[in-house]
């Protein structure tokens, strides 16, 4: 792959998605009723809780669940245990266990630009290009355990 | 330029139907009809008071209608069970008339047309808005009628009651109060108010009145007339001084018992298009606080009680004449509103558990079903029947989304408290805005919210209303 290990890249973390439990059954309607900035989807059976300093909008089961996911824009702060916290106001009786973190999204840019075709040439078995389906190469990296999405400005996701 | 206000029709609908309905069932409980009758009866003053929606009053209206309650209590006015009194005034014709004499001893209802009125010392008022006065000195309640040319210094009466929200500042107001729109000058516009003038008998508010009037006349370049009184009850009573244009809070001194009142009278007189001075000694009172001067027409009086709140518009015109800022009209305003003024008293929200008569009243509405009784302060209750219902609702259809499901949607003054790290806010349901209605759709785009709501009710600065339709944008 082209990276261009040459420059220094910065690489910008845009979303952290994350799922932890409370162990402990919640009940979604009274967090629907009392918490606030909550949206309760009960078609589907969970409630999803935005939160705006931290910019986290988190997915919330009955059995305890939560999937969360952050937008940081630069810190590294972790606040998914003020989720946690909020939770607890509301009466449950949360206990923060098995954080993991699930998915990181991040933008790298790159100071040139990238020829689709020829790229995809280059790296047969594992970029695949379809430009009626999605304008960039998908590069699946088993060794970072990550899938790369290039782009032809040079965004890569 | 008054809307016809459909929320007292609708209250008083409403009200009407459910004791028509439940009147079978009390006879077979066994219960006197006069139980049935104090119920409606403690229902309208109650809805009257909590200023939810303007001229409630069944009567006439146009008349304003004072309530007198003979002095036993300080502050319970229309709270207590007994019958209240209704009087109507504005009347040409002075009648008496007795609409409901209360059992109890303590108070007694009268109904009082026409002006003017003598008041008795001790007595509370309570005009047809809700509007509560405390009297403590014997005051006369004139009419002036702008066709007389005879300015009427708005006065109020207050008390300042251990317990704010009972006290009024609104005005009372008076149908046959004509006012005379200001000049074309006129620089401030306001809801011209006219109220009855309740005169004081204390010596000492003249003076105080001299020196306001004196200072009043000063400003008003032009043919306006800034009426302001301040009737001190007692000479370390806090004057009011109305200013043009400016809303001046009188303040309300406060006397360590509750047995004297404050008197504060914020003249906001029409403006007398002659020029003519104001002769409110015509009332006969001492003190008359009318200056000369022309009068100012002020679109917000603000009484100076801490608790009161000042309105700055007047949303809703309500049944009663609604004076316009009109400065330019040379015509008469028949009414005016001093519900924005007047200080939100919720009587029904404070610490009250049982569900309360709370009807919105709307500004467009075409026709409304009632929705029910909702109480304001109660949320939770609220929200567990709207989601009990909801739930009923939702498993009948489960992908409908027209389905009229009650929704509650809450508007936050504050646009919610995520300021707060770590935490959330938990009174953001401690709003004073609420909307109780069923919904169409709701749509999120990313933070971009759409409601299409329909059938609803919402309390909005203390006021009712009533929607059929709403349509809201709201950024989160």
């Amino acid at each position: 792959m082209d990276a261009a290990s040459d420059v220094a890249l910065d690489i910008l973390i845009t979303n952290v998605a994350c799922v932890f439990r409370t162990r402990c059954h919640l009940k979604l309607r009274k967090i629907a009723l009392e918490g606030a900035n909550v949206i309760y989807k009960r078609d589907v059976g969970k409630v999803l809780m935005k939160l705006r300093k931290p910019r986290i909008t988190a997915t919330i089961w009955s059995s305890g669940k939560i999937i969360c996911t952050e937008k940081q824009v630069k810190k590294k702060l972790n606040l998914v245990p003020d989720l946690a916290r909020s939770l607890q106001e509301l009466g449950f009786r949360v206990i923060f266990t098995d954080f993991k973190v699930v998915n990181i999204l991040a933008v790298c840019n790159m100071p040139f630009e990238i020829r689709l075709p020829e790229f995809t040439k280059n790296n047969r078995p594992h970029a695949s290009y379809e430009p009626e389906l999605h304008p960039a190469v998908c590069y699946p990296t088993k060794s970072l355990r990550a899938a790369l999405q290039v782009f032809q400005q040079g965004v890569s996701q | 330029m008054a809307f016809v206000n459909p929320v007292p029709k609708l209250y008083r609908s409403v009200i009407e139907d459910v004791i028509e309905g439940v009147r079978d069932l009390f006879a077979e409980e066994g219960i006197e009809e006069q139980v049935l009758k104090d119920l409606k009866q403690l229902w309208e003053t109650k809805v009257l008071q909590s200023k939810a929606t303007e001229d409630f009053f069944r009567n006439s209206v146009h008349s304003p209608v004072f309530t007198l309650q003979l002095p036993n209590s300080l502050h319970q006015t229309l709270q207590s069970s007994t019958a209240s009194l209704v009087i109507p005034a504005g009347r040409p014709l002075p009648s008496f008339t007795t609409a409901e004499l209360g059992t109890s001893s303590s108070s007694a209802s009268f109904t009082l047309s026409g002006y003017p009125i003598h008041v008795p010392a001790g007595v509370t008022l309570q005009t047809a808005s809700g509007h509560l006065y405390k009297v403590n000195v014997p005051i006369m309640v004139t009419q002036t009628s702008g066709r007389a040319s005879i300015l009427h210094p708005i006065q109020q009466v207050f008390q300042q009651l251990g317990q704010p929200p009972i006290i009024q500042t609104s005005v009372p107001q008076l149908n046959p109060c004509s006012l005379h729109a200001t000049t074309e000058k006129s620089q401030r516009i306001e809801t011209v108010l006219q109220q009855p003038t309740i005169l004081h008998s204390g010596t000492v508010d003249r003076k105080h009145l001299e020196n306001a009037t004196s200072d009043i006349l000063a400003p008003p370049a032009n043919e306006r007339e800034i009426m302001s009184e301040a009737l001190l009850s007692q000479p370390e009573s806090s004057q009011y001084i109305s200013l043009p244009g400016v809303v001046f809070p009188p303040q309300v001194s406060q006397t360590d018992s509750q047995v004297e009142p404050v008197l504060s009278v914020s003249g906001s007189m029409t403006q007398n298009l002659n020029g003519r001075p104001f002769s409110t000694s015509q009332q006969g009172a001492q003190h008359r606080h009318m200056s000369d001067t022309q009068l100012h027409v002020l679109k917000n009086r603000m009484f100076g009680c801490d608790s009161i709140k000042q309105q700055r518009n007047t949303e809703e015109p309500s049944n009663l004449p609604v004076s316009e800022k009109d400065s330019n009209s040379q015509m008469d305003l028949s009414i005016q509103v001093t519900d924005d003024i007047n200080e939100i008293i919720q009587i029904d929200g404070t610490g009250d558990a049982s569900s309360n008569d709370e009807i919105g009243s709307t500004r467009d509405v075409d026709e409304n079903e009632f929705l029910g009784i909702i109480d304001a302060g109660d949320l939770k209750v609220l929200e567990e029947e709207a989601d009990s219902i909801s739930n009923e609702d939702s498993t009948a259809n489960s992908s409908d989304n027209e389905d009229p499901q009650i929704d509650i949607v809450e508007e936050d003054p504050l646009n919610s408290g995520d300021d707060v790290s770590e935490q959330d806010v938990p009174d953001l349901f401690d709003t004073d805005n609420v909307i109780v209605c069923q919904y169409d759709k709701i749509h999120r785009s990313k933070n971009k919210w759409k409601f299409y709501l329909k059938d609803g009710v919402m309390c909005f600065g203390g006021r009712d209303y009533v929607f059929a339709k709403a349509i809201g944008d709201a950024e989160w």
